[in-house]
C-alpha cells in the first residue's frame, strides 16, 4: 500500500466530515495550544529572571559571618583591604548592610532604608543605582574621615525638597534614637520610574546611602560588619574567588573549619528560583497533557465509530484485495493525521496565546524548536496510542461479517 | 479453473447444527458463465463466498487454478483475490467519498501498481463498460446502472480468472438489469470466467450453465443456449 494513497484517504475522510473531524480535535487542539504557550511564557518568565538577575549580581559573591558564640566585629576593615590588596579578581568590596531609619528635610519626613557600607558600596548594592544624577558619591577620604555626608536618589530628592537640585543641602537622619544632620553630596538615579504616578508612593521608604564609619560612630552596633558583598570582574571567578576569600578569612581569624564565613551567589539564588519556577510549568504542563488525553479518547471515540460506520467499506476493501494489514495502517493514519491536524492548528493558537499572554506580562515568549517537535511528536503518539485500538478492529474484520453489515 | 470436491460449511446457531453446505462438488472451466440458481436459504451465498475465498470451508477441497487453497493465510487468500477474483455485488459497493475512476483503480493499489499504470488500466475497464466519459464523476452523481457498470469495471480492472457476481442486478430496473447481462455476456465472449448468483431464473437464462441449489445440496446441473438481449445503445 502506498503512503500517498494512504494520506489521501485519511485526509478525504477527515474532510468528509468537517465539523466532526474538527469537534474531535478540538480536546487536542486545546491541549497542544496551553502547553505551547505554558512553556514559552514560563520560558520566558525564566529567561527574564535570569537576566534581571544577571544585570543585578551574577558577579557578585555574598559574604557572611556566622558565628552564634560571638556577634559583631567577625569581619574588620583591615580584612577588606587585606582582600582587595591579595586577591586581583576582586573589583569593589564593601559591607552591605541596610538598617531602617528615618530622614527628613524641613518640610518633609519619611522612613528610609539606608545603606551603608564603604564607597564601593555604590557598585554593590541593589537597593539603589549606581548612576549619579547630581553631585559624587561618598569618597574614601568621606569614609576614612568619617565625614557627615549621604546620597539619596530622585525619588528621595523630590520627595523630601521638590526638586533634584539638592547638593549641599542638609538632611536629618535618625537611627535608633541617634540623630545626625548629613550633608547630601550625591543623587542617583531613581527606581520609582515608571510607577511615578501610578500609584501613591508616599508610604513607600526612600533609599539612602553612607559611609559605615560615619553611621558606625552613632550607632556603635552597627559598627560590625557580617554581610560583605564582593563584585567579581566575570561569571566564571565566582566559585574561586568565594573560596579564596572564606580560607583567607579564617586563616585571618584563626576560624578555619569553624563554617563561620560563608560566601553565596546569585547563581545559586538564581538556580532555586528556576527550580521553582521549572517545577510549576512542568506541573501546570501536566494539567494541560490531561486535556490532550482527553483529546486522545475523542479521537479514539470517533475512530471507532468511524469504524462501524465504514464496516461495509471495510469489507468491500477486503474483498478487492486489501490485507489486515493494509486496513490496520489505514484507519492507524486516519487517527493520526487527526491528532497532527490538532497538533498543528493547537500549535498556532498557542503561539498566539503566549505572545498575548507574554505580552500582557511584558515579557518575550520563548518558543523552541524542541517544545515544537515535542508536540508534534506527541499528537503522532496521541494518534497511534488511541488509533491502534480501532485500527485493530478495523482490520480484523471477517470480510463476509464486514460485507453483510447493514 | 475451479474444483470443488465434498465441500462442507456447518454453521452452529444455537444447539441446532445448520449444513449450509452438504458434501458440494462442482468443477467450472475456463470461459464459462455459470449460474447459480437458488431461493434464499439455499446455500448459493455461501458457496459464492468460499468460491471467492471470502470464506472458509469446514470439510473438503478447494482448487484454484490447481492450488489448493485450504491452506492459506488470510494475507495470501487477499493476495489472490486481489489479483485472480473479480466481485460484483448487489449493492454496488462503490466507496462514496472517490471518483469513478479512483474506485476502479483501487484493486490496483492493493496490487502495488505504480499509478500511471493504474490510471491506464482503469481508464480502459471504465471504456470497455462504456463510461469512459465519466471518470472524474462522484459516484453520488451517477445512476444505479452506472454504478453496477463502474463496480464491473473495477472488477475486470485486474483481469482475473474468474468474475463473482452476487444478485448483480437485484437493485436495477429491467432496462439496465438488461444492459449489465448484455455487458457480462460481452465480457463472456471476450474469455472472461464468470460465476452469478441469483434467485430470479429470467437472468439464469443469460448464462450457459445453471446449477440448481436447495437446503445447501446442489440439485441441478444444466447446460443452455443463452438468451440473446437485442444490442441496444447504451446511455
Amino acid at each position: 500500500m502506498f503512503i500517498k494513497e494512504n494520506l489521501k484517504m485519511a485526509i478525504d475522510s477527515i474532510f468528509a466530515n468537517k465539523m466532526r473531524s474538527f469537534l474531535t480535535m478540538l480536546g487536542i487542539i486545546i491541549g497542544i495550544a496551553s502547553v505551547i504557550a505554558i512553556l514559552a511564557v514560563g520560558n520566558g518568565a525564566a529567561d527574564e529572571i535570569t537576566r534581571t538577575f544577571s544585570d543585578i549580581g551574577a558577579t557578585t559573591i555574598s559574604l557572611n559571618a556566622n558565628d552564634p558564640e560571638q556577634s559583631g566585629d567577625l569581619i574588620s576593615n583591615e580584612d577588606l583591604n587585606v582582600l582587595r590588596d591579595s586577591i586581583d579578581e576582586i573589583r569593589y568590596i564593601s559591607p552591605n548592610e541596610t538598617t531602617s531609619g528615618n530622614i527628613s528635610s524641613v518640610d518633609e519626613s519619611r522612613q528610609a532604608v539606608i545603606s551603608y557600607g564603604t564607597p564601593d558600596l555604590q557598585f554593590v548594592s541593589q537597593s539603589m543605582s549606581s548612576t549619579l544624577v547630581e553631585g559624587r558619591y561618598f569618597n574614601q577620604v568621606d569614609f576614612d574621615e568619617s565625614q557627615d555626608v549621604i546620597v539619596i536618589d530622585e525619588d528621595g530628592a523630590e520627595a523630601l525638597f521638590g526638586t533634584t537640585d539638592v547638593i549641599g543641602e542638609t538632611l536629618r537622619v535618625t537611627v535608633a534614637q541617634s540623630q545626625m544632620n548629613l550633608r547630601i553630596v550625591g543623587v542617583v538615579e531613581g527606581s520609582f520610574g515608571d510607577m511615578q504616578g501610578a500609584f501613591d508612593t508616599s508610604q513607600i521608604p526612600l533609599f539612602a546611602a553612607m559611609p559605615q564609619s560615619t553611621l558606625g560612630n552613632q550607632v556603635p552596633q552597627m559598627a560590625g560588619m557580617d554581610t560583605v558583598s564582593i563584585e567579581v570582574e566575570s561569571t566564571d571567578q565566582i566559585d574561586t574567588v568565594s573560596s579564596q576569600v572564606v580560607r583567607l578569612l579564617e586563616l585571618r581569624n584563626n576560624a578555619v573549619g569553624d563554617n563561620v564565613y560563608n560566601a553565596t551567589n546569585f547563581l545559586q539564588a538564581l538556580d532555586q528560583v528556576n527550580n521553582v519556577l521549572s517545577l510549576f510549568i512542568n506541573f501546570i504542563a501536566a494539567v494541560a497533557a490531561i486535556a490532550l488525553l482527553v483529546g486522545g479518547i475523542g479521537v479514539m471515540n470517533i475512530m471507532l465509530v468511524s469504524v462501524t460506520e465504514r464496516t461495509r467499506e471495510i469489507g468491500t476493501r477486503k474483498a478487492l484485495g486489501a490485507t489486515t494489514r493494509t486496513i490496520l495502517v489505514q484507519f492507524l493514519m486516519e487517527s493520526i493525521i487527526l491528532s497532527l491536524i490538532g497538533g498543528m492548528i493547537g500549535l498556532t493558537l498557542g503561539i498566539i496565546l503566549s505572545n498575548i499572554i507574554a505580552g500582557a506580562l511584558d515579557i518575550v515568549p520563548i518558543i523552541t524548536l524542541g517544545s515544537v517537535a515535542l508536540v508534534l511528536l506527541f499528537s503522532t503518539a496521541v494518534g497511534v496510542f488511541f488509533g491502534i485500538y480501532p485500527a485493530r478492529k478495523a482490520a480484523r474484520l471477517n470480510p463476509i461479517d464486514a460485507l453483510r453489515y447493514e | 479453473m475451479i474444483e470443488i470436491t465434498d465441500i462442507e460449511k456447518i454453521y452452529k446457531m444455537g444447539g441446532e447444527t445448520v449444513r449450509a453446505l452438504d458434501k458440494v462438488s462442482l468443477k467450472i472451466q475456463e470461459g464459462e458463465f455459470t449460474s447459480i440458481m437458488g431461493p434464499s436459504g439455499s446455500g448459493k451465498s455461501t458457496l459464492m463466498n468460499i468460491l471467492g475465498l471470502l470464506d472458509r470451508f469446514d470439510n473438503g477441497r478447494y482448487l484454484l487454478n490447481g492450488t489448493d487453497v485450504s491452506d492459506l493465510s488470510d494475507a495470501e487468500l487477499a493476495g489472490i483475490r486481489n489479483k485472480e477474483i473479480g466481485f460484483v455485488f448487489q449493492s454496488f459497493n462503490l466507496m462514496a467519498r472517490m471518483n469513478v475512476l479512483e474506485n476502479v483503480m483501487l484493486p490496483l493499489v492493493y496490487g502495488k501498481v505504480p499509478y500511471k499504470e493504474r490510471r491506464r488500466r482503469a481508464t480502459e475497464a471504465l471504456e470497455k463498460v462504456g463510461l469512459g466519459n465519466r471518470l472524474e464523476h462522484l459516484t453520488n452523481e451517477i445512476s444505479g446502472g452506472q454504478k453496477q457498470r463502474v463496480a464491473i469495471a473495477r472488477a475486470i480492472v485486474n483481469e482475473p480468472s474468474v468474475l463473482m457476481a452476487d444478485e448483480p442486478t437485484g437493485n436495477l430496473d429491467s432496462k439496465t438489469t438488461e444492459d449489465i447481462m448484455r455487458i457480462f455476456q460481452e465480457l463472456n465472449e471476450e474469455g472472461t470466467t464468470i460465476v452469478m448468483v441469483t434467485h430470479e431464473p429470467e437472468m439464469a437464462e443469460y448464462t450457459k450453465r445453471i446449477v440448481h441449489f436447495r437446503d445447501g445440496v446442489m440439485k441441478k446441473d444444466e447446460q443452455l443456449t443463452p438468451k440473446q438481449i437485442p444490442k441496444r445503445e447504451v446511455e
